[in-house]
């Protein structure tokens, strides 16, 4: 039994297909390429893997991150062109690592993504400034709804943005923005970036066109590891058991 | 902004956007601009439905395997699309590669059922494509059709260019074999149709011309051009292990009704009820050996990744090789971490314990089709099927383990009365009471569902004569049963709306002249009238009255069997004469026998020969 995380990217009308269409892409590739996963037991037996971060429908992303186990130890560069010559186009496996067998699995430990968000403002504003002001407010309060209940309440989205800059190919446009954003992305912590775009609109008392968005995620990252501070790419890290 | 970035915008804004990007392991990239025809194949639902019809997977897979010809598919957009569609004037567009349907030589819709006709017209008109034939210009697609209610095309004859009868795998090629010599000759639209018109199976609806009499009857067809066939034969392929099948279907992206791998392992059937049109047009039996089905369900699997796969064909149990082949089938799925599904199978010991292998304690539903409740109804219908049948197979069931069986019965049968419901309910509850038996005078968890459907009299079958019931009937026998059976408890009863029975058989019957309806509907609003959410039989009956067409001439008028038909022109190969003697038979309450007994003389043997013929 071994246990690897690959990483992959989806892009191009892949991003059109959601996360259990994705996972059920990878469940017949597994099948196709002859690569055996370990199954859970019981009437309904299901292979062991998941993706670390669910990616929204319509959302490109540069890395993905799946987990997964199987019956017998494999090359990782063997895995990695078993899968790429099983895969339909937009979604292509780009790396691959053996991980310790150990029941933490990578989902429970990402903390952060970093996206790249473009869309259209309903009119041109100076969006830098805003974007500055909004930035130095202490509570950014959104209304989010209660899965149960229905009930809308206060959130304070505020804590979960680490980061967030224009980018350069939206200088010198007031109406088209490009953003680059580091937010919390975890099983703890997690924010759409649609809210926080959402939220910066309706801060500049326009409404935000979903229609026009392109959303990209760039990276997933787990927090430090090993004393070290900061950003570790899922690629990068090391589940241990405590 | 470019096609693609346009495209965006839209998906970003709709339902299951992945219903419109292609892109599946298996669907073929070619290069259009290196083809001579290029066909696209339409399926007038959603993609979910149309990538479940095997037939699809066929077709393409015999077209795409032409070097000179690209086939791309295109279904119907869901409402939500379409709106965006029109609001942004975005042309109806191929999966493959985006194209505007337009821009297709030959475009193809399979006709599943009649109720799907309004999306016929709504995808033309999305595409841009003149929705009549005789308003289609030099340079506009060919609009063609086949499928099961292509033997009565006529309501949709002014719409269609050409018609396809029967299987279609040999003249799908002859079709575009003939039209790429056409348009290397640079030969006007009309030399292309009166070309394929000599091809067995195609039948070109401009050159027949309906004839109706002083009463409105039809009369005749009057046929306009001398080359064209008096009778159009529908197509029969001979030899299905030699006939091309895929062994890499297109794996869809998102979830579809049947999402499997799937081998078809006969076509045809010999048990001939007389209700049943597939039951006519499909025959004779041709079936696949169990050698070939092996090997196409081993490729199929290897080369999906399916999980799950099924076998297709009409009353499935009748294969000569069903115990062999599906002992077979199971030990293979097994070993490939695949579950096998089965279509419903004749509830014998075998299946039981067929069954009880492949689902384990996971015992899902068992169905029977009775039909019919009593047998004197039966024997009318020539449905095969005793009670004795069903309670000694539901004895075994439950000593076995089942909760529950599904019945499916059909009221409006011609010659029905009271009594024969009476005998649903006493089916449903003689059921009940072998549960109660078996359960030490307990019902237990068992159930009953009776499902009821609303008789259809459909072309090319012995009951094309007869006189649907009329809705107020329909709905009378339903509330009789509905009052019957819920005195009984653990019976659950559903019946079909009357609405949509009532124009089934207003298309399956139709002529030329119903044609009119349709385009009315459909420009009242009329679309996806399969799906109750969206069908709206006040536009329809709207639509009636604006052309001055009557329903009940059509669903409601018992046929002189000696009238000419608006469909006699276009054979299945089973003769009028044979209709007409299962007719009379049915009035008499007489069955026929299955014609592996031996051969009953429907007259499809001038054509081929009947291989399970006299083998029971």
């Amino acid at each position: 039994m071994s246990r690897y995380v690959i990483q992959f990217y989806k892009d191009g009308n892949m991003r059109y297909i959601s996360h259990l269409d994705l996972l059920r892409l990878f469940k017949r590739t597994f099948k196709r390429t002859g690569i055996r996963l370990i199954y859970s037991q019981g009437f309904n037996p299901h292979p062991r893997m998941s993706f670390v971060q669910p990616l929204s429908l319509g959302y490109a992303s540069d890395k993905e991150y799946l987990d997964f186990e199987t019956t017998e130890q494999l090359d990782c560069r063997e895995i990695i062109s078993r899968l790429n010559g099983a895969m339909p186009a937009g979604v292509g496996i780009i790396g691959c690592r053996e991980l310790p067998p150990t029941k933490r699995t990578l989902a429970a430990l990402v903390e952060y993504a970093v996206y790249e968000a473009s869309f259209e403002l309903s009119e041109p504003i100076p969006w830098r400034e805003k974007l500055e002001e909004f930035l130095a407010q202490e509570q950014i309060l959104v209304e989010k709804k209660q899965k149960k209940t229905g009930k809308l309440v206060a959130q304070d989205i505020r804590p979960m943005i680490l980061k967030v800059e224009p980018l350069e190919r939206s200088e010198n446009n007031d109406k088209y923005i490009s953003l680059t954003l580091l937010i919390c992305a975890g099983s703890n912590r997690n924010l759409n970036p649609e809210t926080l775009l959402s939220a910066f609109c309706s801060f500049c008392g326009l409404s935000y066109a979903a229609e026009t968005a392109s959303i990209r995620r760039k990276e997933l990252y787990c927090g430090g590891q090993d004393g070290r501070d900061g950003l570790v790419s899922v690629m990068e890290y090391t589940p241990q058991n405590h | 902004m470019t096609w693609n970035e346009q495209l965006d915008k839209l998906l970003r804004r709709v339902e299951k956007p992945a219903r419109y990007i292609g892109g599946e392991l298996y669907s073929v990239e070619k290069d259009p601009g290196s083809v001579a025809t290029r066909f696209g194949f339409a399926f007038p639902d959603t993609y979910e439905i149309g990538m479940s019809y095997l037939g699809l997977q066929i077709i393409y897979h015999v077209l795409n395997g032409m070097e000179n010809v690209y086939c791309e598919r295109v279904f119907a957009p869901a409402q939500d699309m379409e709106a965006l569609m029109r609001a942004e004037n975005m042309p109806l567009f191929t999966l493959e590669t985006k194209t505007p349907l337009t821009e297709m030589d030959i475009v193809g819709f399979t006709l599943q059922y009649e109720l799907s006709f309004t999306n016929i017209v709504n995808m033309l008109d999305l595409a841009g494509i003149p929705i009549l034939s005789s308003d289609r210009k030099e340079g506009d697609p060919f609009v063609a059709a086949g499928g099961p209610c292509a033997y009565n095309p006529e309501p949709l004859a002014p719409v269609l260019d050409f018609v396809m009868l029967g299987d279609g795998e040999d003249s799908l090629r002859e079709v575009c074999a003939a039209h790429e010599e056409w348009k290397a000759s640079g030969a006007p639209r009309t030399a292309f149709l009166e070309t394929i018109c000599r091809i067995p199976g195609i039948y070109v609806p401009a050159f027949y011309e309906p004839v109706y009499d002083e009463e409105g009857s039809f009369s005749h067809m009057n046929k306009l051009f001398d080359a064209a066939p008096d009778t159009v034969e529908k197509r029969i392929v001979e030899d299905l292990n030699a006939a091309d099948f895929p062994e890499k279907n297109i794996v869809p992206l998102i979830d579809v009704v049947h999402d499997r791998a799937v081998v078809e392992i006969f076509r045809g059937c010999t048990r001939g009820c007389r209700f049943c049109q597939a039951g006519m047009i499909y025959r004779p039996v041709r079936e696949r050996s169990k050698e070939r089905i092996k090997e196409l369900a081993k490729s199929q699997i290897e080369a999906t990744g399916y999980d799950e796969m099924s076998i297709l064909s009409l009353s499935t149990s009748d294969h000569s090789e069903i115990e062999p082949l599906v002992t077979e089938l199971m030990e293979m799925c097994r070993s490939n971490n695949v579950a096998l599904s089965l279509p419903s199978l004749r509830l014998d010991s075998f299946s039981f314990k067929v069954l009880q292998e492949i689902q384990g304690y996971k015992k899902s539903g068992l169905t029977f089709a009775p039909e019919a409740g009593s047998q004197r109804l039966r024997d009318v219908i020539n449905k095969n099927i005793t009670e004795k049948d069903i309670y000694s197979a539901m004895e075994q069931a439950i000593e076995l383990g089942w909760t529950g069986v599904k019945l499916y019965f059909m009221v409006g049968l011609p010659t029905e009365t009271f009594e024969d419901l009476d005998g649903i309910v006493e089916i449903a509850g003689g059921i009940m009471e072998i549960a109660r038996r078996a359960g030490g005078g307990k019902r237990g968890r068992f159930n009953v569902t009776v499902s009821v459907s609303n008789f259809v009299p459909k072309a090319h079958t012995p009951f094309q004569w007869c006189a649907q019931d009329t809705e107020e009937s329909f709905e009378e026998k339903h509330l009789y049963l509905k009052d019957k059976l819920k005195k009984i408890k653990g019976v659950s009863f559903h019946y079909h709306g009357t609405h949509t029975s009532h124009l089934e058989a207003v298309f399956a019957r139709g002529d030329r002249r119903v044609c009119q309806v349709l385009l009315k509907a459909w420009e009242l609003g009329c679309k996806f009238d399969g799906w109750s959410e969206y069908f709206n039989y006040q536009l329809w009956q709207e639509a009636f009255r604006l052309t001055g067409i009557s329903s009940d001439e059509y669903a409601l008028r018992t046929i002189d069997p000696a009238a000419p038909l608006p469909w006699d022109h276009l054979s299945c190969s089973v003769s009028k004469k044979f209709f007409q003697m299962e007719w009379d038979r049915a009035r008499k309450e007489e069955t026929t026998h299955d014609c592996r007994h031996s051969c009953v003389g429907c007259g499809v043997n001038s054509r081929t020969k009947c291989q399970r013929e006299g083998t029971l």
